[in-house]
Order: structure tokens, then sequence, then C-alpha cells
């Protein structure tokens, strides 16, 4: 019982055995010179600036929210346009076209909420007309 | 070859959901075209009472049936329909609150209306589910719209502890209640309720001891999603600081909607998952009637004894909801046909009382600004009506006869004392128990408003005709109902005449 998992332990413990063997060999081979920029967080070849943890902008989020309305269109908008050639075919372009529009028109008042209310507008007074106590 | 759309008939029977997404729909486009209008909050409080009194027309041409929807997701019978006439009358109170409330800034009085038929469509799909996907999909539409309208006074510390609290607490069961779930998939291959029910009845009970105890343990986990919605032990610690928190026209309806379509969901799971009528557990079978009596007699005892103390009258009522959360859990456990009608009378004697008590504290609170058990000293002297409505509502929640809130209480006892089983005799006499300290608390109220001198303030207390008229709307059925009930049972009854 449970012998097919040996396979998977067998696994495990030849890849920790060889990172461990890579790692010990080169010692030996890599020239060793230590400097304090090395020793300093990684961030995509940019010189860290200060920490990581502070207040982002909100108005990231808020476009991060509105960004999600148009992936999720590209995600249900898809399937519909995979069946959409057959669909014709067989007489129900209709459907398709009924579905997509009635979909979009959603979506379209959506943006149009957004941007109606000024949430795309990036120099926008975030705190409102009351302040946090 | 065309494609099959049989399983997508069923148009009809969603009408009711078809038109409250349509009033979403036409509330954030109004909103936004009249954004500049001084007449915006009456007309988007009128277009959103109409789609919810065209959502009610809907149901009552919607032809109930057992039959399932669209691939077995819904179902339309005459409990779910029941059940979504008592959320959107309950969203109905809700918007009209709402607009009444100067806690909702008359600029984001759409936005609240917006969220609030969203939460109702939820509610309605949760009523109707019956497979654990769309279950699932229903309770987070549900829950979503309320974190956020949890928060809804902006800048308030208070509000925004509250709807942190309430997504924390809310995260947690979902996620508990998505691992049971998995659990059950995984048990059952499928995500239809009646066929876990057969799997779990032709598997768990023959595959031994860790298939049963599976089975025990991934209904338990599930539970935690049902016990958050409906504010039960141990899963009621969000409510009382959410209901002090949140504004209060929307606790009003945080207290009854997504509780009744919190049961809806919980009897449905229960009863269309693992075999109608439960009974007392014969030997080798589950023992559910036993878990939930023993969850019922934990959450009236917590709930009541905390409100003992309660100087905060929307804690005190939090407290207090999560009381009847228990009457009503000792029904669902029983799980008898008489158990279920209790369950459907109680809902909407049980919006009545409660969101009326809670348009009383509003109303106090805009006069006074005092949220207190003291607040409502002297009242009876400085607006009797007030007073008098809210002692008629508070009684009622005690379960008092000639109220409606005794037809509710008695129809739940009565359905567990049915049983003839010595643990359902116990849970009831634990219900008893706590009816009658609930009797102190609530009194405490009556005693501040009609006994007590004011500390300060002698200034009558006004309350604007559209307030008062809403208050006698709920009081007077509350009233009646305590002594013509035939009608509402026989809606009631009417609704469980199909099979499940």
């Amino acid at each position: 019982m449970g012998f097919e998992f040996v396979v998977v332990l067998l696994f495990l413990t030849t890849s920790a055995v060889i990172v461990g063997i890579a790692l010990w060999l080169g010692r030996f081979l890599r020239p060793r010179l230590p400097s304090a920029e090395k020793a300093s967080t990684y961030e995509c070849g940019e010189r860290p600036i200060g920490s990581a943890w502070f207040n982002f902008n909100p108005r990231f989020y808020l476009f991060a929210l509105v960004f999600i309305v148009f992936d999720a269109e590209i995600a249900l908008t898809y399937p519909a346009a995979a069946v959409a050639r057959r669909w014709i075919a067989e007489g129900r372009a209709w459907l398709v076209v009924a579905e997509i529009v009635l979909f979009l028109a959603i979506l379209v008042a959506a943006l149009a909420y957004v941007w109606g209310k000024g949430e795309l507008d990036w120099n926008r007074d975030l705190a409102g007309p009351e302040e946090m106590p | 070859m065309l494609p099959d759309l049989a399983g997508l008939r069923g148009g009809a029977a969603i009408l009711p959901e078809l038109v409250l997404t349509g009033t979403v729909f036409a509330v954030l486009v109004l909103d936004l075209a009249l954004r500049r209008s001084a007449r915006r909050g009456r007309v988007l409080l009128l277009v959103t009472c109409l789609g919810l009194a065209a959502a009610a027309t809907a149901i009552a041409g919607v032809s109930a049936g057992a039959q399932p929807l669209f691939y077995g997701m819904l179902v339309a019978d005459g409990f779910a329909l029941f059940v979504k006439g008592v959320v959107i009358a309950a969203a109905v109170v809700g918007a009209i609150l709402a607009a009444l409330s100067p806690e909702i800034r008359r600029d984001q009085l759409g936005e609240y209306l917006i969220l609030l038929v969203c939460l109702t469509l939820g509610m309605c799909l949760l009523a109707g589910a019956r497979n654990l996907l769309m279950l699932y999909l229903a309770l987070e539409l549900v829950s979503l719209p309320s974190y956020i309208l949890a928060g809804f006074r902006h800048g308030d510390r208070r509000s925004s502890e509250a709807a942190l609290k309430y997504v924390v607490f809310g995260a947690a069961a979902s996620g508990l209640m998505l691992f049971g779930f998995s659990l059950l998939y995984g048990l059952a291959g499928t995500l239809d309720l009646p066929g876990i029910g057969a799997a779990v009845v032709a598997r768990g009970l023959q595959g031994g001891l860790d298939a049963q105890l599976l089975v025990v343990v991934a209904v338990l986990l599930s539970l935690a999603g049902f016990a958050y919605k409906v504010a039960a032990v141990p899963f009621h610690m969000w409510c009382p600081d959410v209901y002090e928190g949140a504004p209060t026209p929307f606790v009003a309806f945080l207290s009854v909607a997504p509780k009744a379509a919190g049961f809806a969901a919980l009897l449905r799971f229960f009863l269309s998952g693992f075999g109608a009528p439960l009974g007392f557990p014969a030997p080798g079978e589950f023992p559910w009637p036993f878990v939930l009596g023993v969850l019922a007699m934990a959450t009236m005892t917590v709930g009541n004894l905390a409100a003992i103390t309660q100087d905060n009258v929307k804690r005190l009522l939090a407290y207090s909801s999560i009381a009847h959360a228990g009457y009503l859990l000792m029904a669902v456990a029983v799980g008898s046909p008489l158990a279920i009608r209790g369950v459907l009378l109680y809902l909407p004697i049980y919006l009545l009382m409660n969101m009326g008590a809670f348009l009383v504290v509003m109303a106090v609170h805009d006069a006074t600004g005092s949220e207190t058990v003291d607040g409502f000293r002297g009242l009876g002297a400085r607006a009797p009506y007030l007073a008098v409505v809210m002692a008629v509502f508070l009684f009622s929640l005690t379960g008092i006869p000639p109220l409606a809130g005794f037809i509710g209480k008695f129809f739940l006892f009565a359905a567990a004392l049915q049983t003839k089983s010595m643990f359902f005799y116990a849970v009831a006499v634990v219900g008893v128990v706590n009816s009658v300290i609930s009797l102190y608390y609530y009194a405490r109220i009556v005693r501040a408003c009609f006994l007590e001198k004011p500390a300060d303030a002698q200034a009558p207390v006004r309350v604007g005709s559209p307030a008062a008229a809403l208050l006698g709307a709920l009081a007077v059925p509350t009233l009646v109902l305590g002594i013509w009930w035939g009608p509402l049972l026989g809606v009631v009854e009417k609704a469980l005449l199909l099979p499940r």
C-alpha cells in the first residue's frame, strides 16, 4: 500500500542530493568576491530604494479593479467567439450577436459609471469630504 | 448538429432574478445620468422599489415546480419562491430605510441601492440553489456587497472596523465551507445536492468508519459557511461588532434577509443532500439532528446570556438576532414537515418585528444621537408612538401572545415536541428557558421607555411621516398576525405542497 509514492520519494531525494553536490562543488570553482551590493535585496537589476512596507497609492487599486472588468470581458467573450462560426452555420447567428452585445452593453455601462464618477481621473482628491478621525 | 439547449430552458422560472438584474442595471445608469439632478435620490428609490415590486410580481407568476433548471443548478419550487418573496420584501423596507437615514449620504444613495439589489439577487439565487457550485457563488454574491455596505459610512472608524471584521470572518468561514464542499465532491463525484445525498447514503453508510468520519468532517466544515451567514455559534463573533459599526439601515436588512436566505440554503443542503425527513438518528446513521440541536442550544444560550449585559441597543439586538438564529436552528435540526413550515412562517414574522425594532433605534439615534438603552429613557413621554411600537416589536421578539412572535415560536417549539425524543424535549426546554431570559433584556428597553425619566433633554423626539407610516406598516401586521395567522400559514402550506 502506498508503494507508488516511493517514486516521488526517490525524486525528492535525488533532487536534494544533486542540488547539494552542485553547491558543494561550486565552492571550489567560483571566485570569492563578496560586496555590499551582492548582499542587498535583488530588485530587477535596480538598486532598492527604501522599505517595501509602505502604503501604495490607492488609485492603483481602483485602476486594477477597472482592468478586471476588461479581463473578464476577454475571458467570457472568447467562448462565444469560439463557437460563433459553427452557430452561424446552424442559423443561430442572432444568438451569438445578442449574447455579445448584451454582455458588452453591461461592460460599457460599468466603464461609463467609473468614468462618470471621475474614478479614471488620476489627480483626484481621494480623501473625500470627511477625513478619518 | 444543433447545440443542446434543453438544459438552458427555464428562463421563465428565473424571471424574478432577471428583473432584479435589470433593476441593478437601470439604477446604475440612472445614478450616472441624473448625477447633477436634485431629485436623484427620490427617482432612484422609486426605480428600485418599482424593480423590486416587479420582481415580487414575477415570483407570483412563476409556476412552482421541483424540476431542476439550467443543468440542475437551480430549482424554483414553492419553498424557494416563498423565501425569495421574504427577501424581496426585506429589500423594499431596506431601501426605504436607507433613503430615510442620514447615515447614508445623499450622493451615495444610488451606490447603496445598487449594492442592495445585487445582494437581493444573490439571496434569490441562494434560495433556489441545488448545486454546491451555484450555492457557493450565490453565497459570495450575498457576502461581497454586504462587506461594502457594512463599511458604507465613509471615514467612520467603527464602520470600517465592522467591514474589516466582516470580511476576515467571512473569508475564513467561506474557506472552511469550500474545503467541506471539496471533500463532499471527492466522496460523491458530483456537486449536485440530491446526487451527493444518494452517494453519501450508498457509500458513506457502507464504507466503514473512515468513510463515515469523512462525511461527518465534510458536513461540519460546510456548516461553517451557513453558521456564519445566519450568525450561529461558533461563527457568531462578527455579529455584535458589525451591527454596532455598520449603518443602521443596513443592519436592519442584514439581520433579516441574509439570515432568511442562509436558513433556506441550510435547509436545502440538509434535506435534499441528506434525506428528508431527518428524524432522530437510528444507530449507524449520521447524527445531524444531534449536532444541529447542540448548535441550536449553544446559539440561543450564548445569544441570550450575552445580550443581558449590553448597553448599546444595536449590540443588544445583535445578540438577540443570534438567539433567534438558535430557535430557527432548532427547527432545522428537527427537519420534519412541521418544522420546515415553522421556519417559513417565522421568517416573515421575524422580518416585521426585527426591522421594526431597528427602525425605532434608527429614529431615536437620528433624533438624540444616542444608541444606548439610556437613550430610550422617557421615550414614552417624548415620543409615545415610537415607544408603543417599540414595545410591540420587543414583546413580539420575546414571543409573548397575542403578538406575531408567539405564533412563530409556537410552531418552532411544536415541531421540536412533536419528535417525541428526549433530546429534542431537552432542546425545547433550553429554548423556553432562553425565551424567559430574553424577556429580561427586551423589557429593560421598554422599562427605560415608560418608567424612567430622561437624564437631560426633555424635548419631544420627532419622527418624519414616512418613517411613522413604515413603522405602522410593520407594527400592524405584527399585531394582526398574532391573532389571525391563518392566511400566512395558508401561503406557507401552499409553498410546501410540492415535493422538494
